[in-house]
């Protein structure tokens, strides 16, 4: 009978779906006996088979312990969600998750793995040195990148001027060659902080990120005459902006335009050196502001809220010990990633022709400024970002019209930072 | 009505411009999922200059970087199941309130027809949190079960036996029939078209739903055809446009088969629900 | 059984146990309460909370939640106002266009002669069968700005670009497109089948009358098919309410924010923010409008029959 048939399929089913309801939790402490740490990233690029190296090479250089490691793309939301030994966290989320007692200070365990803050430079050291401990390990910094096109501009360009001559030459080719490009969105904050940085300017007001200041708006101002007065950039790139018009090809007709070189983020390597191979080249970001500085991301390592037991922490110990051995760390290099870790970068910088992205990036350490330490820190800028930084960037913005809206931006932010728990 | 052969000429003309305007989406994530990196990123052309497969082979071969297969069979895994649910609940409940002998009968009806008015958004997160405090987020559980509380099956069918005649269900009680046997061998013949009905759009809501899926799965393993290839739109890191095409085209060609295979029997089950 | 309960139905020829009756009508209640009415009811217990995706309760607040949300001027109702502003935008152009082009689609398919109907019914309803993320993927590709597959179109016709993805309305008017492609199969297969139930005799007595094509449209099929023309509406609306995906895959709530949808606006509190609390006083107070505009379309409908 057809329609049984169909019933008993529909019953059991059912039961199937009930059944799922039940199973799958956590799983436990041990596995074969050994001790389980569950440590979770946000490596789901081209790095993450880097970090899978290390962690698989340190399961296997001992049998007490067994790092299960998983790399999700919401990484964050499934750390809040669940249960974990270490976790990644970006830089500019540390004060976040201090604060929101998420993370503790790990001090003790980097003490017992033999591992100093002082082991690392100075820039990945202050980002992980809170007034009450050291609330991570630093991993990598990655600065605004610059990649150019060797066809295009043989020679990097290092300085507005040398832009705006660079732009002039390629107008003079082809009205749709520019220097470089200034995206509406992607990078966004990273365009904000960087020429913050090249200008000089404190960016904290107390718990909150300060946009109301007229020389917020004459440095950001640059981008726009970069745009409308200079031509150094075309006008109306949108979302990753920056990168797709590096990628294009402008001889294939029509409106498209193309940049010579690219400022962004160091993660676009694989497919810029796929399609540029030996015309590629790395270089530090330029200075278009006053003076050199570079903003950009850092990877950190830290240690979940929740994690007490005092073995867990030795096995965590044992895996940042071997982790932070610079023949093992190099991995991370490999990947372009330019690691913090003093000896780890000595070996890069040896090897420079094998680690070309990470040693470039490395020279940006010095005129490195990261994120400022403040709470809910990426919500503060959502509005900068998202809103007044697009504007910036449009044709007919004054400094007088920036500034009220760097106002508005500046509230909204002092805001969210006034929503952080109660000490 | 008779119509002139001109007329029906220009018609079919009209249709087919449109119709290839229709698939152009389509036909465009066709050729770029064959374009290598470079061409995919510097030109907009329709048709690659040099085909590449290699799309294809990154995300099908061992040790693939999209689990685009994976993604599919939890897809396939979650609507099936979803939809076997739903029917199954819906069905016992529906005919109970229409036939039999339910205590508070009046008042299961009301919270059931009150029920269709509340937005998915309102219960969403506050499920996600309840499913998190049981540790079942990154299960199938939520991925499933969520969707089992659907009033307009109930509803829908509930209003076809208010209009189907008694008779038959009563001749066969008195031959003797027990409840489930009505059921199997009188009742379910008869609704099917419903039943049909309300697996179809079942399966087209579970199918194309987003943030639910998106929200109680974090693993790639774990998640279904749409959250998958929305990472791969979003990404954080880059994303090769030929590969996120060719990703999305092998996402979405099971479901089109189905489609196109189904197409009759969708519309025909449609035709006879009770949406009027 | 635990609790067994005696035969009823007096009234009816046919006697089956209340046991049976509940038994069946169980699973149902079961799934209704667990995962509707709990999260309903739970879901206004937290809004009435300081309550963190991680740190759980923070206490009661009473409707601070709400009085935040609806006063303007802090953050919670800046966010709110504009995700119901972009939100209320986009129902507004959408509905009309996701009803009336697939009504007429339905006509055109409808006078096609029978055997090429199924063919170009598969095709224009094919699309229903692409995820929001895939139709999300190719309509952000066709529709980039610089050097997009759209934009060359438009040069070859003599066109100037169009930033698409980065202005308004040219923002809304991708993200229509995209929404009206994906979706408008489903709208149109309700209508054809609407249309076949038409009474045909009616057409062929009003072309003895010499109706023309407008008044047998108007006097005959449209109200035949009103029925499904308000369901259409309605369920469109809702749809628009729910408008998720596409802003978020297509231009991420951008430029300047002008599309970021309510649905949006409520994701990033709960996750970006941790506040729960927010997030759900911000569901409820959108379902409550989303149930008001709905009721309104439905009295105004039928009231008139």
């Amino acid at each position: 009978m057809k329609r049984k048939l169909l019933f008993s399929i529909l019953l059991i089913l059912a039961m199937i779906v009930s059944a799922c309801g039940g199973g799958s939790g956590s799983s436990g402490e041990n596995a074969d006996g050994k001790i389980v740490i569950k440590y979770i990233n946000g490596f789901t690029g081209g790095d993450g088979e880097f970090m899978k190296k290390i962690t698989n090479g340190f399961n296997e250089s001992q049998d007490k312990y067994v790092v299960e490691e998983s790399q999700e793309k919401d990484h964050y939301t499934k750390f809040k969600t669940g249960n974990y030994d270490l976790v990644l966290i970006h830089s500019d989320n540390l004060e976040t998750y201090r604060q929101d007692n998420m993370i503790q200070d790990i001090s003790s365990v980097i003490e017992t793995a033999g591992i100093s803050p002082n082991d690392f430079h100075p820039v990945a050291k202050e980002q992980v040195t809170f007034e009450n401990g050291t609330f991570a390990v630093p991993l990598d910094i990655h600065p605004m990148t610059m990649f150019y096109n060797k066809k295009l501009s043989p020679v990097a360009p290092t300085t507005y001027e040398e832009m705006k001559t660079l732009t002039d030459e390629l107008q003079a080719q082809d009205p749709n060659l520019f220097a470089t490009g200034i995206p509406s969105a992607g990078l966004g904050e990273w365009f904000i902080m960087t020429m913050a940085a090249q200008n000089g300017i404190d960016m904290i007001d107390g718990n909150h990120v300060n946009f109301a200041q007229a020389d917020l708006a004459d440095a950001l101002m640059n981008y726009n005459d970069m745009i409308f007065k200079d031509k150094i950039s075309p006008s109306g790139l949108g979302l990753d902006g920056e990168f797709q018009a590096f990628m294009k090809q402008v001889d294939e007709g029509g409106s498209s335009v193309q940049t010579a070189t690219a400022l962004t983020g160091p993660w676009y390597y694989g497919a810029v050196k796929e399609a540029y191979n030996d015309d590629l080249g790395i270089a530090s970001a330029p200075t278009l502001g006053k003076e050199p500085g570079v903003y950009g991301g850092g990877h950190t390592l830290a240690l979940p809220a929740s994690v007490q037991d005092d073995e867990k922490k030795a096995g965590i110990a044992e895996f940042l010990k071997y982790m932070y051995t610079p023949e093992n760390l190099i991995n991370w290099a490999d990947s372009g990633q330019a690691p913090t870790h003093l000896e780890t970068m000595e070996l890069v910088e040896q090897d420079a022709e094998k680690y070309p992205l990470a040693a470039q990036n490395i020279k940006q350490f010095d005129t490195f400024l990261g994120a400022p330490k403040l709470y809910q820190y990426r919500e503060q800028m959502r509005y900068m970002v998202e809103n007044v930084y697009p504007q910036v960037i449009k044709e007919g913005m004054t400094k007088e019209k920036l500034m009220s809206e760097l106002e508005k931006a500046a509230e909204q932010a002092k805001q969210i930072a006034d929503t952080a728990p109660q000490q | 009505m008779k119509k002139s052969k001109t007329q029906t000429a220009i018609v079919v003309i009209v249709a087919s411009i449109i119709a290839l305007l229709f698939l152009l989406p389509l036909i465009f994530m066709l050729f770029t999922s064959f374009k290598a990196l470079g061409e995919a990123m510097s030109s907009s052309a329709l048709f690659p200059k040099s085909w590449t497969a290699e799309n294809y082979g990154s995300i099908l071969g061992i040790g693939a970087e999209v689990p685009v297969l994976r993604w599919l069979f939890n897809t396939g895994l979650v609507t099936l199941a979803g939809t076997a649910l739903v029917v199954f609940v819906d069905v016992l409940a529906a005919y109970s309130l229409a036939r039999l002998n339910l205590p508070g009968k009046k008042f299961f009806l009301s919270i059931v027809v009150a029920a269709l008015t509340v937005p998915g958004i309102v219960t969403l997160f506050p499920a996600f949190y309840l499913f998190r405090q049981f540790q079942l987020i990154d299960t199938y559980a939520p991925l499933v079960l969520i969707y089992s509380a659907n009033t307009m099956g109930v509803f829908l069918i509930y209003s076809f036996l208010r209009g189907f005649p008694k008779d038959l269900e009563e001749a066969a009680f008195i031959d003797g029939a027990s409840v489930l046997q009505i059921l199997r061998y009188v009742i379910f013949p008869a609704i099917r078209p419903v039943v049909a009905t309300l697996s179809v759009l079942t399966f087209l809501t579970i199918y194309n739903d987003f943030l639910w899926p998106s929200v109680v799965t974090s693993s790639d393993e774990m998640k279904t055809v749409t959250v998958g290839v929305a990472n791969l739109v979003q990404g954080a890191n880059f994303v090769n446009p030929g590969r996120m095409m060719a990703a999305t085209l092998v996402a979405t060609l099971p479901a089109l088969i189905i489609f196109v295979a189904a197409n009759r029997y969708f519309v025909r089950s449609v035709v006879s629900s009770g949406i009027k | 059984m635990p609790f067994y309960l005696t035969d009823g139905g007096v009234n009816g020829t046919m006697k089956i146990s209340r046991t049976w009756s509940l038994i069946m009508y169980l699973p149902f209640l079961i799934c209704f309460v667990l995962f509707l009415i709990v999260p309903l009811v739970y879901g206004l217990y937290i809004s009435l909370h300081n309550w963190s995706v991680f740190g759980g309760n923070g206490g009661f607040v009473g409707l601070d939640n709400y009085i935040a949300i609806l006063t303007p001027g802090n953050i919670y109702s800046t966010a709110f106002y504009l995700g119901l502003k972009n939100t209320l935008i986009f129902v507004a152009i959408s509905v009309i266009p996701l009803v009336m082009i697939s009504l007429a689609l339905a006509l055109l398919v409808d006078s096609i002669p029978n055997k090429l109907k199924v063919y170009f019914r598969t095709i224009f309803f094919i699309s229903y069968a692409v995820s929001v993320t895939a139709v999300s993927a190719i309509f952000k590709w066709l529709f980039t700005g610089n050097g997009g597959y759209v934009n060359n179109v438009m040069n070859t016709m003599g066109l100037s670009s169009i930033n698409w993805l980065n202005e308004q309305p040219y923002a809304w008017i991708a993200i229509l497109v995209a929404t009206v492609w994906w979706t408008i199969g489903f709208n149109m297969i309700l209508f054809i089948n609407a249309l076949d139930e038409v009474d045909q005799t009616m057409y062929e007595a009003s072309s003895l009358d010499g109706a023309n094509w407008w008044e047998k449209f108007s006097y005959i099929t449209f109200p035949s098919i009103k029925g499904v023309f308000v369901f259409l509406t309605i369920i469109s609306v809702i749809a628009s309410f729910n408008l998720y995906g596409q802003t978020l895959l297509i231009t991420a709530g951008g430029p300047a924010q002008s599309t970021q949808s309510l649905i949006m606006i409520i994701q990033q509190m709960v996750f970006n923010q941790n506040n729960l609390g927010i997030g759900s006083a911000m569901a409820i107070i959108m379902g409550m409008i989303m149930m008001a505009i709905v009721a309104t379309q439905y009295f105004y409908s039928f009231r008139k029959e």
